[in-house]
């Protein structure tokens, strides 16, 4: 029978980096807090007979957050055979108060002290074998990070796990409180485990109401309560709490030695800049400035012209050298379909459909590998969690919480799990709120849009591909100050506390494994629903009317196609925005399907004229066909219009509510029109100095939008609280 | 002769893709991103 171990410990404590280490998984490890919320299985290298279960990170067996609900379920219900408690050495004071908790459970278990290196460096000494009697269970030193100690822990756990007896405290609780926990342990059934009994008894007094959802029989102890409350003129949930950080007090005391010369650690030095009053926002701006630049404009720009120009087009030369020419992939499939004597009309539904789409969409992989390279060193290396928190001081002013920053970032990669991550948003305005935004953040799936218009218009400028991030992020600030002087948004931002973690250089390997979750995932889409649309894409365009009759169309008919058709009856609305052409609109269209596909449609539609007219490049064509205003206009609409319709159905699920779900989209596409609209008409006044009706409607708009910017804050007049969610 | 080749594995194509988007579909796995959003907590990748 297959042995069960558990991983329990704080957040950010390396449960995932030993899970990784144990079971030769490739779980994504992030330096902040909360990347685990599931708990996920896998099994013991070398030894398939041990599961290893990693539970989310949690503070207490206190089911406060959604993680600790999670994690005391499995160890309540599941009792796995072992535990392996690690603990954040660095914070052994914080992590022992769920140690205690832990104990008493009446599972065997091992504590694995953690960062056993950086211990090391800043001084401290934890003195490991007065620690084993203090706490009694097995204590054992590990770097999860650096492999040390941790084949050492699990041979532990495997032999505790095998023995099969139960975990016996050492330590007691005051002689009044223990009188207590023992009254109570009497009064509970027969329906609880022995061992556990302890653990129901306390948590029965600390008044947690969930617990009674595990008890067939749930004992009335409202009497002991009231006495111990009166006894000690305190809530019984912080006489235990006390009573622990007692017991964890005279631990520290006795095992653990700091280093009293103690300097500022490098993680300290780091953050006193990083995270300065003055300096963090410009260095964030900077950060994000090079990674967007580096990412689009130089190496990636670089590899996509290779990717985009030679493997997509027509061809390269390895290393260089003339002689050494590599053929483009469409040559290669048209020279294969041309040998077994495929028809016309397929040649054209896979050359100028599926290659030139989906080809289209794969030539910009190079660029996002770059940007995903660098989104996941700055998670891993805990700078995004600084970020987190020099967020909160601004979104504070504007209605939000550092809280929201997390969807965002996790938003860069995808807006799906972005929108999902704010259900760890407790206050129901700002999840709200932060849902509506998310998308706001341009997601891996608008960098192929920013890095055409930025190569295509504007020649590869080294400000576009940055500015749509600040877009992004400015459209989140303005929607926060707007939206929170409104009665549905009205109200003070929910505090927001996180720990940071210190820095540390991140493992190649992680690096790189999850640049290719992301990359993978890019591409996998690209091969499935980029493809189904590319194909009904080219029969939408490839089929028409001509003088009355429907059929296949020539190159040169493209205009009288079926994709025009539909598109001419939207292109008008988006005229006002300087991108009224039939091919604009439709992009802007299939976007909605998947953003990738603004690009796809491009790729088939300009290169589709490409064969039939004179051979001028795809892009060149598409720069032909809009000024570069005009362009900026169509990239600031992709990037603040509804999402995808998987995002959109994210944001249905996560609202929760018809009526929510629509005024986020609304929102979404009014603002999308109404900033593409100002940036052009009024970007056209600047550049050629052109006056219409379109400059007076984009100036009253502006008008008006400085308005709701500025418009006093209502406070509300009457107090309202749902009961219910304070419970 | 060809296009009844490329024909067939074109649709061969189609319909596996359309296959996978269903199960995934059905397994709650998200379309866009791949992971297992319907016991996501919002922090996969």
């Amino acid at each position: 029978m297959a042995i069960k171990i558990a991983l329990a410990g704080n957040p950010n404590c390396g449960k995932t980096t030993l899970f990784n280490a144990l079971t030769g998984s490739n779980q994504f490890v992030g330096n902040w807090p909360g990347v685990t919320v599931e708990k996920k299985e896998g099994k013991l290298k070398g030894n398939k007979e041990v599961v290893i279960m990693d539970l989310p990170g949690i503070y207490s067996l206190s089911p406060y957050t959604l993680e600790e609900v999670v994690a005391r379920n499995y160890l309540i219900n599941e009792r796995p055979d072992a535990i392996l408690n690690i603990v954040d050495g660095t914070n052994i004071e914080r992590n022992l108060y769920l140690s205690t908790q832990l104990m008493e459970l009446g599972i065997p278990m091992v504590m694995a002290v953690n960062m056993i290196d950086i211990l090391e460096k800043t001084g401290d000494k934890i003195h490991i074998d007065k620690l084993c009697k203090k706490l009694g269970c097995e204590v054992v030193e590990i770097s999860a990070l650096k492999g040390t100690g941790i084949q050492k822990a699990a041979d532990r756990v495997i032999e505790l796990a095998k023995q099969k007896q139960s975990m016996k405290l050492v330590h007691a609780f005051a002689p009044e409180v223990e009188a207590r926990i023992e009254q109570v342990i009497d009064l509970i059934g027969n329906d609880i485990p022995e061992e556990q009994k302890r653990f129901f008894a306390i948590k029965l007094i600390e008044k947690d109401d969930k617990i009674a959802d595990q008890m067939k029989q749930v004992p009335d102890i409202q009497n002991i309560i009231s006495l111990m409350e009166k006894e000690f003129d305190d809530d019984t949930e912080s006489i235990i709490t006390n009573e622990r950080y007692d017991y964890i007090s005279s631990i520290i005391n006795e095992c653990c030695t700091k280093n009293k010369e103690k300097k500022l650690t490098t993680s300290d030095k780091i953050d006193r800049i990083v995270t300065n009053r003055w300096f963090a926002l410009p260095i964030f701006a900077a950060v994000m400035f090079l990674v967007y630049y580096v990412s689009v404009t130089t190496v990636g720009s670089w590899a996509t012209d290779w990717a985009n120009d030679g493997v997509f087009g027509e061809g390269w030369n390895l290393f260089g050298i003339n002689s050494l020419h590599i053929k483009g992939v469409p040559e290669y499939i048209e020279a294969g379909l041309n040998a077994i004597g495929c028809a016309d009309w397929l040649r054209s539904l896979i050359i100028d459909g599926i290659v030139a789409g989906v080809g289209a969409i794969l030539g910009f992989v190079p660029q996002m590998l770059v940007l995903f390279i660098f989104l996941a060193f700055l998670e891993a290396c805990g700078y995004m969690a600084r970020v987190a928190f020099i967020m909160d001081r601004i979104f504070r002013k504007f209605g939000l919480s550092g809280k929201s920053f997390i969807p965002m970032l996790i938003g860069s990669g995808c807006g799906v799990p972005g929108i999902m991550a704010s259900r760890t948003i407790e206050n129901d305005r700002d999840r709200k709120m932060t849902i509506m935004t998310t998308t706001f953040i341009p997601c891996s799936a608008k960098m192929p849009i920013i890095a055409l218009i930025a190569g295509a218009l504007f020649g590869g400028a080294w400000w576009v591909a940055p500015s749509a991030y600040f877009v992004g992020v400015a459209a989140i600030i303005c929607s926060g100050i707007i939206l929170k002087k409104t009665k549905m948004f009205a109200g003070d931002p929910a505090p927001f506390v996180m720990e940071l973690p210190a820095y540390h250089m991140p493992t190649v390997s992680n690096v790189l494994r999850s640049m290719w979750e992301r990359g993978w995932s890019f591409i996998k889409k690209a091969g499935t629903i980029i493809l189904l649309s590319t194909i009904i894409l080219w029969f939408l365009m490839s089929f028409g009317w001509v003088d009355g009759s429907f059929g296949m169309l020539e190159a040169e008919q493209l205009d009288s196609s079926i994709l025009a058709s539909l598109g001419n009856v939207l292109a008008p609305i988006f005229k006002p925005l300087g991108w009224g052409e039939w091919k604009m609109a439709v992009a802007a269209v299939t976007g909605l399907i998947a953003k990738e596909n603004v690009v796809g449609t491009f790729g088939i539609l300009f290169g589709f004229g490409e064969v039939a007219e004179d051979g001028a490049e795809i892009w060149g064509m598409l720069a032909g066909s809009l000024t570069a205003v005009a362009a900026y206009s169509f990239l600031v609409f992709n990037l603040l219009c509804a999402p995808c319709f998987a995002a959109m159905g994210a944001i249905k699920r996560e609202m929760n509510n018809k009526k929510w779900f629509w005024f986020a989209i609304g929102y979404q596409t009014i603002l999308a029109y109404v900033v593409a609209l100002c940036v052009y008409q009024i970007g056209t006044l600047l550049s050629v100095g052109t006056f219409g009706v379109g400059t007076v409607v984009a100036l009253l708009l502006i008008i008006g939008f400085i308005y709701l910017l500025v418009r006093p804050y209502q406070e509300s007049k009457t107090l309202k609280v749902n009961v219910a969610s304070v419970k | 002769m060809g296009t009844i080749v490329v024909g067939v594995v074109l649709l061969g194509i189609v319909g596996l893709i359309i296959r996978s988007i269903v199960r995934d579909k059905k397994q709650g796995k998200s379309l866009q991103c791949g992971c297992d959003c319907k016991h996501c907590g919002g922090h996969c990748h």
